[in-house]
């Protein structure tokens, strides 16, 4: 469970997050949806303590993050699929995140066999695609076994065969009764994954409600997104 | 602490700069033993020489070279943007911060020692009993000023660790240790009389000898610190340096 009480984030004249409020329920995967620039990943950095909201707050499982011991085992989040030391083994990337949190290598073994990358955990990860480190973003996000989890667009770079493992991925662990807020851009992708939308445009809360209500009143999801983000869009030609 | 120590210790020696630096620093025997051989060659012709300690004249390729350990320690995750995994994994910050003075104190304290040891070692063994003014002195009293090389090593790391939360930058954090290292000692001998040697006696470089109560340099004057000054002067550079990059780290969004 996350919950969001009137978080905002305010960079210099920016409000990046405006008076955000919504709850992020357990057992289903939760859409969140946005153009770019509409504060997607800000709210993520906010829930997770990078970032230090100007008001309000977000909780996971009613704490704030940084009060979580261990918080690994708690909340699982993939963020950026790039901000990996190159340099750095998948094995031993995995295993410097996991030590933090007292998981052991056996548990780095499997999350690696779990997204594919049994093969290859001994390679630097300065070689790998943008799809193999979004898998390995993922298993970084897997290693406590969390309740929670938060990935920001996972789906950029995989191939077909990765979307349709993401999204098998994102269903089974919302089965397992796990809270997934889930960000992408495919919004075709996302009517399959997605049973909750949560739409965020400048910051502010466009729309919270389930894809079946979202479709009932345009032909598509994006039709739907088109529709609520009209006014939302800072970047971009005009449409 | 103990779980957030040992993953510190795993992103160190898991990627390779770590042993470059060092094998810069080992750098310091190759050179030693070049040393020592030109200087022996100078006694065929002069009798005897006065020549430097290899491992104090080379000092600074050690300094500068592991002081990349501890700013390396923090800036390679913001460049390359794994702070947040790190910061996400260990969400009380300080507790990251210790860890990794912890670790690239321990790391840089133990290769400096290994190579100014090896190093004063080999340049007595190729010296034997040639007189080249280093090696006429005995072990227990070159000790204490050796330790204070090999500490200064350390304090420099932590320095550049420190440094390093504060400018996010491996490039800054470096351009800021060496001023501290070579510059501010030469701007400090040009200030007015007794000024000059008060603040002399305070750079980090001029800490070494202190230590051993030796004078930094000729000329110096006896205005230099009591053992207890210089300790606490060379921890008070790490202690303030990590101070600032704590400072910075719990204020600053990641």
């Amino acid at each position: 469970m996350i919950e969001l009480r009137s978080l905002t984030k305010r960079y210099g004249a920016t409000l990046a997050v405006d008076d955000l409020t919504f709850t992020v329920t357990p057992g289903h995967v939760t859409g969140f949806l946005g153009p770019n620039g509409s504060g997607k990943s800000t709210t993520m950095r906010l829930i997770l303590g990078l970032d230090a909201p100007t008001s309000g707050e977000a909780l996971v499982n009613g704490r704030p993050y940084a009060s979580l011991s261990l918080p690994m085992r708690k909340v699982g989040a993939l963020l950026d699929a790039n901000a990996v030391h190159g340099g750095r083994s998948a094995y031993n990337h995995l295993l410097c995140l996991a030590r933090t949190n007292d998981i052991g290598p056996r548990r780095v073994a499997e999350v690696l066999e779990q997204v594919g990358l049994a093969g290859v955990a001994r390679k630097r990860v300065g070689g790998f695609s943008l799809g193999m480190k979004q898998r390995l973003g993922i298993a970084a996000a897997l290693l406590g076994d969390p309740e929670v989890l938060m990935f920001d667009e996972p789906v950029n770079g995989l191939d077909p065969d990765g979307v349709r493992w993401i999204r098998d991925l994102m269903r089974t662990l919302a089965g397992e009764g796990r809270t997934i807020l889930l960000s992408s851009h495919l919004m075709s992708e996302m009517a399959l994954t997605a049973e909750r939308i949560i739409i965020v445009g400048r910051g502010r809360l466009v729309a919270d409600a389930t894809v079946e209500e979202l479709i009932a009143s345009h032909p598509t999801l994006e039709d739907a997104y088109m529709a609520l983000t009209a006014t939302s869009v800072q970047f971009g030609s005009s449409r | 602490m103990r779980a957030v120590l040992s993953s510190e210790w795993l992103k160190l020696r898991s990627v390779t700069p770590t042993y470059h630096a060092i094998g810069i620093a080992a750098l310091m025997v190759a050179l030693g033993v070049v040393w020592t051989f030109y200087v022996s060659g100078l006694t065929a012709e002069r009798g005897s020489v006065q020549a430097a300690a290899p491992e104090q004249a080379f000092l600074p390729l050690i300094q500068i070279s592991l002081v990349v350990i501890g700013v390396l320690a923090i800036t390679s995750e913001h460049t390359t943007g794994m702070i947040r995994s790190g910061l996400t994994a260990v969400s009380r910050r300080g507790a990251l911060l210790l860890a990794k003075a912890g670790v690239a104190g321990a790391v840089t304290f133990v290769a400096a020692h290994v190579v100014i040891l090896i190093t004063y070692v080999v340049s007595w063994l190729i010296a034997d009993d040639r007189p080249l003014g280093f090696n006429e002195t005995v072990f227990s009293h070159d000790l204490p000023i050796l330790l204070a090389s090999g500490s200064s090593v350390t304090v420099l790391a932590l320095v550049g660790l420190g440094l390093g939360f504060v400018t996010r930058s491996t490039a800054g954090s470096i351009v800021s240790v060496v001023p501290v290292l070579f510059v501010l000692p030469t701007i400090a001998a040009y200030l007015p009389a007794p000024w000059h040697t008060r603040v002399t006696a305070l750079m980090l470089p001029n800490l070494v000898p202190q230590i051993a109560g030796q004078r930094p340099s000729r000329g110096f004057g006896d205005s230099f610190l009591p053992p207890w000054g210089v300790s606490a002067m060379r921890q008070g550079y790490a202690v303030i340096a990590l101070a600032v990059g704590f400072h910075m780290l719990r204020r600053r969004d990641a």
